[in-house]
This record gives structure tokens, C-alpha cells and sequence, in this order.
């Protein structure tokens, strides 16, 4: 049955090429542009970390100085090195890495013209805790971290560019004064939300070069997104190396992460962070009330309003517009179904019932509306990649608006809607028509 | 007119009538929305930054060669620089600075009234040679600009020692809400630094932090080995083509160090990125949604007109003239249209609670909902204009036919 009615749909559509053309250009017009702002606002509503994002908390003290100013009575957003340095002890948390993002020379080992590249400093920690995906080697040691080694973790398009893409673990690249060995290449990675770093914008790329903080001082590194400093340096303190002075004054520049996977963890953490805040209080530092902050990741992002409010609206306006389309599409519908009535007159009065009339009907309506809906996310596509050039491309091409399965199934579902918003009545009203009346007029 | 026959002919067609009515409805809803949103946005977008963007050229030169590690080898290479650069044809003015227009970056520093314990101000900060304010294209309107001297020993100035600051109308009013602070000091929050205001400029706009528009300027030559050494470059003309020539002459200058140039319209434009992205998205949805609305009602006319061929030509019979067809149907759509539109400004307003309440915006101005209206009439009579031609058309004989 369905497949004569399928049939049927198909006399129809090339008995009115016209009529059934703009039928489909309506309801791929509408499932384009709402498939395109829906998978917009998705990408950047969506989980960051799957199945982490539960467990990733944000670590926040008040550290600040200058008990009197009201700006500093909330945390500050990073933290100080030597502050870090004591969390990072605490294995409470399953990982914890604290990182900030700088920026170093590569010298290329043929001699030619060198590379200013992004750095990112973390510890062994990180790459777990973000699930950053690895196509050769892996992350290094906790061993490496202590030490510290001079390893590196580098992006798939740095060794695209100095390795030929081939597996270059093992191999040696020099960053500044230093000859890192690489331990592993990363698979192209586009983080929905950079939520490891909180400066800049959140949908930047990620950095290309990874290396273990305790690097920070031998390799004279220093931070290039946000650092924070309320101490005014003591005589004699500005003339040291900045690394040096990085890890011995108030100067906040690290962004604290902690993994917690239950609600203990984070009680006990929490219990952790206010003892250590006590105890620095003993020496004169934290001068502000006990104020410490655990932020999930998902909390994060509503606080740094990654999401642009406007996105949401554009999400709604969108599936609005297809509502409309589909209105549109009834008096198309209605038009085309009525043009036949009088081959309806003749089926009715041959014995169909209305039942099988409407199933007609809508299967055709139907049929119009997933033919359009194909074609709407061909439309979305081209559209996604318009926000894609604004965005811009992450490495190695990984395209940072993508259509998934939810959105493809979203928009198989919004078409069959569509369908139906369009072809219910039309098809409710060819069937009601009785036969007579147009088998009189033949 | 015929308005009673007219409304009665409505009553026997009721389906197409609820059709047009929802559609242009809900077409009003969304196209005033849009363009409040459009137009708050637009409002973000326009702010001037007070300089001349469309002639700057951000220019950052970080070395990599070991010897530029010295201090006096990096002084001297910004004196060579900025002769060089000056130097090139179509070049108006350099300076070399730490401001970075549309950047998102830079530094904020807190500032207060020495010997106060008001809450301090927030401010940006940046340092700057005599040049910057020719270059940016803004003018001091109270007070002076840095001099050579101050400028060339800005950098190696002991703490203690008081220094001269140009700062923004905002901050000044900020600080000496009275007027008259030129000359007047300002420190920062711990006092351990003292400054002058010796000049102030009057429209500073720069988004950055927690402040745009508070800006303290001081004299220093700010070059280092890791964060380089930063210019900026007011051309004549366009100044997207003097970027290789200019970028060949830093080289020429020195080639151990990356130089990366970028018009400041290319920062401010990706700095607007998701604004004008959102706008654009807007746009078009409106337009599509409004061409596909005028579809739908020039779909229904004809659907109408051809229904109602035989009454047509019995009116034509009957002496009625095209233009009285005309009329009944322009007539009809416009009456139809206007209950679409009383429905619509009733949904524009719903949507637009909605939007204020779950997500973000600007309440719907009544011009907004006006314009969104006024239109809406337009495109319905626009669109019901073709369909009611054709029905003009309609020989009187048809009524003849077939009876």
C-alpha cells in the first residue's frame, strides 16, 4: 500500500513540476535556516567535555591583596604559581593540572626562517582530564612533570609542517634555547569551549605546542593571555628574570583545574582549599574573607556567557520561520490536491474509503516534506559554512560548526513536521469532499 | 465601497482567510523582532572609537635573534624603526606604542585620589611616545602632549619619581568630577607610583576589561625581547596595500624578528565578528521570511481569483468595470491583511516577552512594530496586486459558459 501511494506522490510531483518545485524550495528554505541556527546554538550549548563535564571543577581563592578595594572582594580568575604548587600536591582530585598559554620561537632543525608558535603549559594531568585525542605516542609522565624532562606534546598541523605529518615521537624540535623530545602528536582537536583557558575567546583554537609547567623557569617562559598582579614588586624584585619573578611574587597567571568525580571529592576538595587558605592566613597572605569557589565546567560557561544569548533567539526566530514556511505550503497543497479532485471523485465512487484518501494525501506531503528536508541540509550546510568562515577553521581543517547525528535526526523530524503542519489540512480536506459533486462536472 | 459583500464573501472562505491572517500574523512577530534585535545591535556596532580606524596599521615586531636580547640594541632598533617606517611613501604618522585599538588586549590598572581610600578606578593603561596622539587621530583638548624628553626617559624612571599621564575625558570626570584635572595628581591603589595629568583626551573608546573608555597614557618606550615592540601607522589612503612594503622595510631594518601586520578595520571587524554575524543571520532570515510569506499570499489570491472566474465575469456581465474587480480584491487581501496585522503587533509583543524574559534583548520599540506593520501592509497589497490584475482579465462571457 505504501508503495502505491508512493507511486502516486510521484505522478503528482511531475504532474505539477512548478507547483511541487516550490512546495520543496518552502520546506528546504524552512529546515535550512532552522537547522543552521539549531546546530549553531548546539555547538556551542553542547557538553565540552563529554561525559567530564560533570567533574571538572574550576579552582578560585581570593588571593588578592588590599583588603580595602570592594573590586577585589571576589576571587580573582587564575591563581599564583606557588598557590598551585601547593594544590597540586593534594591527590584528592582524580587529575588536577594547573596551565596558562604562552608563546615561543620554533627553530626549524634545516635552518630555515623560525616559527612563532602558541605554547601551552600544563601538567601530565591535562590531556586525560580534557580527553584530548592522540595520533601517535601520548601525554608524558607525572615523572616528567617532577623532574621536570623536556618533552612536548605538539598539534597535528605543526607536525604536518615540520614532520611531514609522518609519526615524529621521538624526534627533537626546538623551542627558544631548548630541544624538546616529543612524546606525542595530537589527532586534529577543536575543543567546542577552550574552557582550559579563560582569557581570550572561548572558541579560539588551541595552542600548537604542549610542555610540562616546570618548565616555566629553565625555559625563561612567560604568560601571554592574562596575569594579574596587585603587589607592587619590592626594591631590587624588578630586576630579576620575569620567570623568576612569576614564581616568587602574587603574580596570578594560572588557570586551576580539578577532576572530582563525586560529591565527597568535592566536599573533601573543598575542606582541602579552605584549610590551606587558614593556614597561608597564618603568614600574612589571603587577607580577604574565606572565599573559595568550585565551578563545574558547564557553570563556567554560563558565567562567561559563551553562548551568546542572541544565538538562543536566533534558535527560536529560526524554528518560527519554519512554522511560517509550512503555512505557506497549505495553500500550495490545497491549490495542487483540489486541481484533482475530480480523480478523487472517481476513486471514491469506485469504493476507497476516506481513510485511504487522507493516507494518500499525506504520504505525498510527506514525501514532499523529507525531499525538502534533504534539501534544506544541503542548505544548512552551505550555510554552516558561512558561520564557519566568520568563526574561522580549527587545525588541520577541522571545521568548528558541524552537522552531527542529534542535528541530522533533528532535521529529518523537523521536515516530517513540516510535512505535516503543511499537508494535514489539504489532505483532510480532499477527502471530506463528497464524490458527487465532481463526478457530475466531468 | 463594498465592505459588507466583501466581508461576507470572507465568511464562506474561511480557511484561506485563517491561513493568510496567521501567516502575516506571525510574519509581523518576527520580522519587528528581528529588527529589534537588528537594531539594538547595530547601536553596539556603531560606537566610534574616537580614532581614525579606517587609516591604521597595528604593527608587532617580536624578535627571535639572541643578540636583540640587549636592552640598548632593542631601544635603538624602535629610534630605526620608526625613522624607517615614517620614511615610506603614504605614511602619515608612527608611534610606538602599547595601545592596541580593538584588540582585546592590554593592561588595566586601578587609580585613585592620593591620600584617599575611595574605591579605585579602573582604567586602562598603555605606554606611548610624543607621536600617538597624531596618529590615532586624537586630539589633547585640555592640556599637553608628552615631550621628547619625558618620553626618552619614561621608560628607566625610578618609582618614586612622578609621572606625567595623559588621560581620557572619563577618567578625569571620573576622578575630578569638578573638571580642571590638569595638573592635578592621581596614584595607583597602593600609592607606591604618583602621576600628573598633563593632558586629556576627549573621546577614548576601546573595549577592553572591565572599562572602555577610561585610558591612562604614560611616556615610555615599552620594547622587550619576549613581547616585542608594537606600532602603530596612520597611512594617507587605504592602508591595506602599504602592509608588504611595510613589512619589507622592518625587515630591511632587522630580519632576526616576526613582524605581523593587520589593519585595525580587520581587528575591529573581528572584534564586532559575532555581532555582525548575528545581523547578517537576521537579515536574511528576515528577507527569506519575507519572501516566502509574499509566496504564500500571492498563492492563496490566485488560488481565489481562479475559483471565482465564473462570479467575475457575472459581475463584468452586470456592468461592474476591471477596475471595480481590481479593487474587490485588493480590497479583500487588505482587509484580511489588516487582521493579520492587529494579530501580529498582539504576537510581536508576546515574542518579544518572551525573548526579554528567557534570553536577552532590548524591549520592542513602537516605531519598531510601526515599521514591521506599515510593511507588512505593503507586501500583502504588493503581492495580492498580481492575482488581481489576472481577475481583471476575465472576459464577462465566461459568465455565460457552462451554466
Amino acid at each position: 500500500m505504501l508503495t502505491y501511494n508512493l507511486r502516486l506522490a510521484w505522478k503528482s510531483v511531475r504532474r505539477y513540476p512548478v507547483l511541487s518545485a516550490l512546495i520543496l524550495l518552502g520546506i528546504a528554505l524552512g529546515v535550512g535556516v532552522s537547522t543552521t541556527f539549531i546546530t549553531a546554538y548546539h555547538v556551542l550549548a553542547r557538553d565540552p567535555v563529554p561525559g567530564k563535564s560533570e567533574s571538572l571543577y574550576y579552582v578560585r581563592m581570593n588571593s588578592w591583596g588590599a583588603a580595602d578595594d570592594p573590586f577585589l572582594q571576589t576571587p580573582p580568575p587564575i591563581v599564583t604559581w606557588r598557590d598551585a604548587q601547593e594544590l597540586l600536591k593534594s591527590r584528592i582530585p582524580v587529575h588536577s593540572t594547573a596551565t596558562f598559554a604562552s608563546r615561543g620561537t620554533v627553530f626549524p632543525a634545516d635552518g630555515a626562517r623560525p616559527l612563532r608558535q602558541s605554547l601551552r603549559l600544563a601538567t601530565a594531568d591535562f590531556f586525560p582530564m580534557f580527553a584530548v585525542p592522540f595520533r601517535y605516542g601520548g601525554p608524558w609522565s607525572r615523572e616528567a612533570d617532577a623532574k621536570p624532562e623536556t618533552v612536548a606534546v605538539i598539534d597535528s598541523a605543526l607536525n604536518d609542517r615540520l614532520f611531514g605529518g609522518a609519526d615524529s615521537v621521538g624526534r627533537t624540535i626546538r623551542v627558544e634555547k631548548a630541544e624538546l623530545r616529543i612524546v606525542g602528536v595530537l589527532a586534529p582537536w577543536r575543543p567546542r569551549v577552550r574552557a582550559f583557558g579563560l582569557f581570550g575567546s572561548p572558541l579560539q583554537a588551541p595552542e600548537s605546542i604542549f610542555l610540562p609547567l616546570a618548565l616555566t623557569g629553565p625555559m625563561a617562559l612567560q604568560p601571554n593571555e592574562g596575569q594579574m598582579n596587585w603587589r607592587t614588586p619590592a626594591p631590587g624584585e624588578d630586576k630579576l628574570p620575569y620567570a623568576s619573578r612569576l614564581m616568587v611574587n602574587e603574580i596570578l597567571f594560572l588557570g586551576f583545574w580539578a577532576e572530582l568525580p563525586n560529591p565527597e571529592s568535592v566536599k573533601a576538595y573543598k575542606s582541602f582549599l579552605d584549610a590551606y587558605v587558614t593556614e597561608q592566613k597564618k603568614h600574612g597572605r589571603f587577607p580577604h574573607p574565606l572565599n573559595n569557589r568550585l565551578t563545574s565546567i558547564l557553570d563556567l560557561m554560563a558565567e562567561l556567557k559563551v553562548v551568546p544569548p542572541q544565538t538562543k533567539a536566533l534558535a527560536a526566530i529560526s524554528l518560527l520561520f519554519l512554522v511560517v514556511a509550512a503555512l505557506n505550503l497549505i495553500g500550495l497543497f490545497l491549490g495542487k490536491f483540489l486541481a484533482r479532485a475530480s480523480t478523487v471523485g472517481v476513486r471514491r465512487a469506485l469504493g476507497a474509503s476516506r481513510w485511504t484518501i487522507f493516507v494518500q494525501h499525506l504520504v505525498e506531503c510527506e514525501l514532499m516534506g523529507l525531499a525538502g528536508g534533504a534539501l534544506g541540509v544541503l542548505l544548512s550546510l552551505a550555510g554552516l559554512a558561512v558561520l564557519n568562515r566568520v568563526y574561522g577553521d580549527g587545525p588541520a581543517g577541522v571545521a568548528f560548526f558541524q552537522l552531527d547525528v542529534p542535528m541530522v535526526l533533528a532535521a529529518v523530524i523537523l521536515s516530517l513536521l513540516a510535512g505535516a503542519i503543511a499537508g494535514l489540512y489539504p489532505a483532510w480536506r480532499i477527502c471530506a469532499i463528497p464524490p458527487a459533486r465532481h463526478l457530475k462536472s466531468q | 465601497m463594498e465592505f459588507g459583500p466583501i466581508f461576507r464573501s470572507l465568511l464562506r472562505s474561511r480557511a484561506r482567510v485563517i491561513l493568510i491572517v496567521a501567516e502575516v500574523a506571525l510574519t509581523l512577530a518576527i520580522v519587528a523582532n528581528c529588527l529589534s534585535l537588528i537594531l539594538d545591535t547595530r547601536a553596539q556596532l556603531a560606537k566610534p572609537s574616537g580614532f581614525d580606524d579606517e587609516h591604521l596599521i597595528a604593527i608587532q615586531a617580536t624578535p627571535f635573534d639572541d643578540r636583540l636580547r640587549d636592552p640598548k640594541i632593542l631601544d635603538q632598533l624602535v629610534e630605526q624603526d620608526r625613522r624607517t617606517l615614517r620614511a615610506v611613501a603614504g605614511v602619515r604618522a608612527v608611534s610606538h606604542t602599547s595601545l592596541r585599538p580593538w584588540e582585546r588586549s592590554g593592561s588595566i590598572t586601578a587609580v585613585r585620589l592620593p591620600g584617599t581610600r575611595n574605591e579605585p578606578a579602573r582604567t586602562q593603561s598603555a605606554e606611548a611616545d610624543p607621536g600617538l596622539f597624531d596618529t590615532l587621530g586624537l586630539p589633547i583638548v585640555q592640556g599637553r602632549g608628552f615631550t621628547q624628553a619625558e618620553y626618552d626617559q619614561g621608560g628607566d624612571a625610578p618609582l618614586s619619581e612622578v609621572q606625567p599621564v595623559v588621560v581620557s575625558r572619563a577618567l578625569a570626570d571620573h576622578l575630578y568630577p569638578g573638571g580642571g584635572a590638569v595638573g592635578k595628581p592621581i596614584a595607583d591603589a597602593d600609592e607606591s607610583q604618583r602621576f600628573t595629568i598633563v593632558g586629556i583626551v576627549d573621546h577614548f573608546y576601546n573595549p577592553f576589561g572591565e572599562t572602555s573608555e577610561k585610558i591612562m597614557l604614560l611616556p615610555a618606550r615599552s620594547a622587550s625581547f619576549d613581547y616585542g615592540s608594537r606600532y602603530l601607522v596612520r597611512t594617507q589612503g587605504n592602508p591595506a596595500p602599504l602592509m608588504p612594503q611595510l613589512e619589507k622595510a622592518l625587515l630591511g631594518v632587522e630580519k632576526g624578528r616576526f613582524i605581523k601586520l593587520r589593519t585595525t578595520v580587520e581587528n575591529r571587524d573581528e572584534y564586532h565578528g559575532r555581532d555582525r554575524l548575528l545581523v547578517g543571520s537576521l537579515n536574511a532570515v528576515m528577507a527569506l521570511l519575507v519572501l516566502v510569506t509574499a509566496l504564500g499570499i500571492v498563492g492563496l489570491t490566485s488560488f481565489s481569483v481562479a475559483e471565482r472566474q465564473r462570479q467575475i465575469g457575472t459581475r463584468r456581465a452586470l456592468g461592474a468595470d476591471r477596475l471595480a474587480i481590481v479593487r474587490h480584491f485588493l480590497l479583500e487581501n487588505w482587509m484580511v491583511t489588516s487582521f493579520g496585522v492587529v494579530l501580529g503587533v498582539l504576537l510581536a509583543y508576546g515574542l518579544n516577552f518572551g525573548i526579554v524574559t528567557w534570553v536577552a534583548g532590548a524591549r520592542l520599540s513602537a516605531a519598531t512594530v510601526a515599521a514591521g506593520a506599515l510593511a507588512l501592509w505593503t507586501i500583502g497589497l504588493g503581492a495580492a496586486l498580481g492575482p488581481a490584475l489576472r481577475g481583471a482579465r476575465v472576459q464577462p462571457a465566461i459568465a455565460t459558459r457552462n451554466v
